[in-house]
């Protein structure tokens, strides 16, 4: 049984076609931007939250849909967790590559 | 080098076109990913935390120049511009595209490579000694007999589903540089008494969670023997061997559990019954492969080379280089060169396209065409004449390559970690880069003389803390990153398990804490006394007090 997160969370997965990671926005599309991803404050928000994801991942967009706690301090959003703020911002030991480049870095 | 037949090429090909369908399946949605995971896993296809990742296959660490410079173009072309060499003489790619995966492995196919059995529960890719078939210390060539092995274990149908990995690495060295004692079967290559050529056969060793060191099954199996011998190894383990818990699946559990004696007579036994059938092949076959790993005809040259000497005296960096990164040829007048993947700073056994052509170009030029792979995470060219050598450092150094560190403590084995690996509980790759420009003297170094660092990011330990001279190994502390210290570990021929040394630190202390092993080395070692020897001889306290004080 994973462990049940508490405080504000929020999906990321990786899309199937490249595997570049991906959060879930409040509109229910995927974002490259973290800051784009919207926060459940409980746990009926992300159930509704992962309703959404799960469908994506029935329909062949994303797989490994991750729940994870999020940190909101100061009007922004990331997870809270090193791994998974890892996602939304590239290797650190590569800073040319990946979201901390921008969001939209490989286009 | 081994060069494809028809079969060869048939089976390779008739892979990728089996796995395109699949990818166009999976995008199409006929497959789920729950089926499609498995069937990618089979391909080298991981899925990271960034993006996909690709580990390529490179056979017992031997790849040709025109191999070097498909994996640059694929690097280039599919990827971010660079690859990353791993313990298991492998190269990851960590950008590549699901859909565009069939068309990298159809490039690879192309030059004769693959990934297949890179990943999942079967025999993976056979590793050796990176000097083998080019080093003064050899007993034989050990490639032709893992070229065997590699097409024995491919596609094996009944080891498709083994409980777990299987990793087999083979030495022909009596300096074991391919960590044999550390993998789930250890070959050695020897003469018996009769002059004849087989292998010492070891068992039960590996790393990870529970650290073993394997132990000989058979002192002496003929060559003849070798594949219905490893078949029996195999099917003991595959029927015997727990499904139950995945950490508990490997051979080495199996091993501890039943002793070495009892697994040895159960081969044996089912030797007996195995060793007539068609397995083994015939000694026309084995002549067949060693052919092709015939060594180059090279002229025997003079050692004394003015030019060495004179650039030596003059350049200390070129010194130090001649000193640590090149070792004994068997031809007199030629060495085998190591090329360092570990500029200080950077990231170990990363390479860029640039650099993968370069050494491709080198290799043509000064080493036959031949490249090798380490496992830790060097190229090597093989078969160099002692007089170019001023010229090929000249253009390693030129392109970042001409780090004179092989062997010392900056010849760091890092794992990808936490910055690419969706199994981390640290990153690996910055403590490596601190340590190094923390010893960035190359002076200091060379009087600190031959150390062995090694950081895993997770238990998984494929950078093999256990068998660090000095092991960094990356823990999980309440969602922080934190550092254990382990000292003592070998991966050689007296090999060992390092042991940790006490509480873990953070990713400054983990570094502080290097420092201060080093300076109790440095200040209690004898003559000549090398790293490794001074921590056996003084045993663990005296280092511990060094780094946590004596409270
Ligand atoms: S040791 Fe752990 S963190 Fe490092 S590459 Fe292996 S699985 Fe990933």
């Amino acid at each position: 049984m994973a462990k049940k997160i508490t405080g504000p969370q929020l999906v990321l997965a990786n899309r199937l076609d490249d595997g570049r990671a991906v959060f879930l926005t409040a509109a229910g599309n995927w974002s490259n931007k973290v800051a784009d991803a919207a926060v459940a404050a409980n746990e009926e928000e992300l159930s509704a939250l992962m309703a959404i994801a799960q469908s994506a991942e029935v329909a062949n967009l994303v797989v490994s849909v991750t729940p994870v706690a999020a940190d909101t301090a100061g009007n922004t959003v990331a997870p809270a967790h090193i791994k998974f703020a890892m996602q939304a911002r590239g290797p650190s030991v590569r800073s040319d590559l990946g979201y901390q480049v921008s969001p939209n870095w490989e286009q | 080098m081994y060069a494809y037949d028809a079969y060869d090429h048939a089976i390779v090909n008739a892979r990728v076109a089996e796995f395109r369908d699949q990818v166009e399946r999976r995008m199409s949605g006929e497959l789920t990913e729950e089926e499609f995971r498995p069937l990618r896993l089979m391909n080298g296809l991981y899925l990271q935390l960034h993006a996909y990742m690709l580990r390529v296959a490179i056979p017992y660490g031997t790849l040709s120049a025109d191999q070097m410079r498909k994996l640059a173009h694929i690097a280039r072309r599919y990827d971010k511009g660079y690859g990353h060499f791993t313990t298991r003489q492998n190269i990851q790619y960590n950008w590549p595209k699901l859909s565009e995966t069939p068309d990298i492995l159809q490039e690879l196919a192309d030059v004769e490579m693959h990934a297949i059995q890179t990943s999942g529960n079967v025999i993976r890719n056979v590793t050796t000694d990176q000097f083998a078939g080019a080093t003064a210390d050899e007993v034989a060539d050990p490639r032709p007999y893992a070229e065997l092995i590699r097409q024995w274990s491919s596609f094996h149908p009944e080891f498709s589903f083994l409980p777990r990995k299987f990793k087999i690495a083979i030495t022909g060295a009596r300096e074991d540089r391919a960590a044999i004692k550390w993998h789930d079967i250890g070959l050695v290559v020897k003469e018996n008494d009769a002059g004849e050529i087989g292998f010492e056969v070891l068992a039960g060793g590996g790393m990870g969670r529970t650290p073993v060191i394997a132990k000989t099954v058979r002192d002496f199996l003929p060559v003849k023997d070798l594949l219905s011998y490893l078949e029996a190894m195999l099917r003991v383990y595959n029927e015997q061997g727990r499904r139950d818990n995945k950490y508990k699946a490997r051979i080495k559990i199996l091993v501890e559990a039943m002793g070495i004696e009892e697994y040895a007579r159960q081969v044996e036994e089912e030797w007996v019954k195995i060793k007539h059938t068609p397995i083994d092949v015939p000694a026309e076959e084995v002549a067949r492969i060693k052919a092709f790993f015939a060594p180059p005809p090279l002229a025997v040259l003079s050692e004394d080379v003015p030019e060495v000497d004179a650039l030596a005296d003059k350049n200390f960096i070129f010194k130090s280089w001649l000193h640590n990164n090149t070792g004994r040829h068997k031809v007199p007048g030629y060495v085998n060169v190591t090329i360092s993947l570990k500029p200080h700073g950077g990231i170990p056994g990363d390479a860029t396209d640039g650099q993968m052509d370069l050494v491709a170009t080198l290799a043509d030029t000064y080493s036959q065409s031949e490249i090798r792979v380490s496992h830790e995470q060097n190229l090597i060219l093989p078969h160099v004449a002692r007089k170019d050598l001023p010229l090929l450092w000249a253009e390693l150094d030129a392109a970042g390559l001409g780090t004179p560190n092989a062997g010392l403590l900056t010849d760091i084995i890092a794992c990808p970690g936490l910055d690419y690996c969706s199994l981390a509980n640290t990153r690996s790759i910055p403590i490596a880069q601190t340590i190094t420009e923390r010893f960035d003297d190359m002076k200091r170094l060379m009087d600190i003389g031959p150390l062995k660092i090694k950081i895993s990011g997770c238990i998984n330990s494929c950078g093999h803390h256990h068998a660090g001279h000095i092991g960094i190994l990356g823990v999980d502390r309440r969602g922080e990153e934190n550092y254990q210290l382990l000292l003592g570990g070998s991966g050689a021929e007296d090999a060992s398990k390092a042991a940790i040394l006490g509480p873990g630190f953070d990713e400054h202390g983990i570094v502080d804490a290097v420092e201060k092993v080093v300076a109790v080395y440095l200040g209690e070692r004898e003559d000549g006394e090398e790293f490794l020897a001074a921590y056996r001889r003084l045993g663990a306290d005296v280092f511990k007090e060094a780094v946590y004080g004596t409270d």
